[in-house]
């Protein structure tokens, strides 16, 4: 599936074959940096070995993967849809970041540790990935967008209150964080359809 | 006809020529089946959550509900659609896996268990909506829920691993 969905040329739409070319020469650098020999090695230790070597044990860390990120998307929902004014009405700014925020930061760190596991699964294909990279810089990119949301609102809560002009912004962000985390699924699910 | 000549069948149509055939559909689908699917259960758990009295405690279950549930609906739809169109493109193949079998299997137990929860103990939610123990009833439904979701992530999961031994 993965070399077939790259390799045939001319059947897919310009767009989407212009973007796997790109894909494709990003992933040809990457392979000639020492990331290779990095990834090599720790494809050699023990705990990768152990992860290659056990059929169950990767569907079960994917499985806790989704698990946590269906907990993390949720409260991520929650908490947009508050600011959108769709939901938790009759709780305050504050009140929702308290319910919610926590989840979503033990929900991150679970992800992080599972994220390791399926990683050691196929240490190359990842560090040579440059959808893995990308998907990357977006989780970087969303903790932070959440840490400076959450000291915000425990900062300043009436901004995320206010009505008008302020407002927008705020919804704004709410949509763009909402958006943020279905582009680090999406990368997610495209690591695996990528050149082996 | 046996299910793998109505698998066959199924491929055959437009519908699961164009999914089988078509190069980016595929991948594409499944990616929209996990946004839909982690949607589900994210809004699921937090209503069965409450419930549990694990969190939200000072709001009403009947607002956490009305803020949760359309969105569990909306993406259940969005689910079952892509769902289907992965199930129509290799038919003959889903029907020989067990995994998939057992991940129907909870998807019903999860909506006998969520019929069971509307049509009885949800009849005297005005009594317990809020500052108010849940009767041991909801309890048990939303541990079940939570119980048969993990299990239809974790059987779904499985059906990807072992797809190719079928065909």
């Amino acid at each position: 599936m993965a070399c077939r969905l790259w390799a045939r040329q001319g059947s897919a739409s310009p767009v989407m074959q212009s973007l796997a070319d790109v894909i494709v020469a990003l992933e040809e650098w990457l392979r000639s940096t020492p990331i290779t020999l990095v990834a090599l090695w720790i494809q050699k230790t023990p705990v990768s070995a152990f992860v290659d070597e056990h059929a169950w044990v990767e569907p079960s860390i994917q499985s806790l993967h989704i698990l946590t990120l269906s907990m993390l998307f949720g409260s991520v929902l929650m908490i947009n849809l508050r600011i959108l004014g769709r939901a938790g009405r009759s709780r305050t700014m504050v009140q929702t970041v308290q319910r919610f925020m926590p989840v979503v930061w033990w929900s991150l760190l679970v992800m992080v540790i599972s994220g390791l596991g399926l990683i050691l699964g196929d240490v190359v294909r990842n560090f040579t990935s440059p959808i893995f990279w990308g998907k990357m810089i977006l989780v970087a990119l969303a903790a932070l967008l959440s840490l400076g949301f959450q000291s915000s609102v425990l900062r300043d809560p009436a901004f995320w209150e206010s009505p008008g002009a302020r407002r927008a912004v705020a919804r704004a962000a709410a949509v763009v964080a909402t958006l943020l985390w279905c582009a680090i699924m999406v990368a997610g699910r495209f690591i695996a359809f990528a050149p082996t | 006809m046996d299910l793998q000549g109505i698998g066959r069948a199924l491929e055959a149509t437009p519908v699961g020529d164009f999914v089988a055939s078509s190069l980016w559909t595929f991948p594409i689908v499944e990616t929209v089946h996990v946004i839909a699917l982690v949607t589900v259960i994210g809004t699921i758990a937090v209503v069965d959550l409450r419930l549990l009295g694990w969190g939200s405690r000072p709001c009403a279950v009947t607002e956490i509900a009305g803020d949760a549930l359309p969105w569990t609906w909306g993406a259940f739809a969005l689910a079952a659609i892509t769902g289907t169109l992965m199930f129509v493109s290799k038919a003959h193949i889903y029907v020989q896996v067990p995994w998939f079998w057992l991940k129907m299997a909870a998807m019903l137990l999860a909506g006998i268990n969520m019929a069971v929860f509307h049509f009885f103990t949800w009849r005297s939610v005005p009594r317990w909506d809020i500052g108010r123990e849940v009767p041991v009833a909801g309890k048990v439904a939303a541990g079940l829920s939570l119980l048969f979701w993990v299990l239809v992530v974790c059987f779904g999961r499985k059906i990807g691993f072992v797809l190719g031994v079928y065909e």
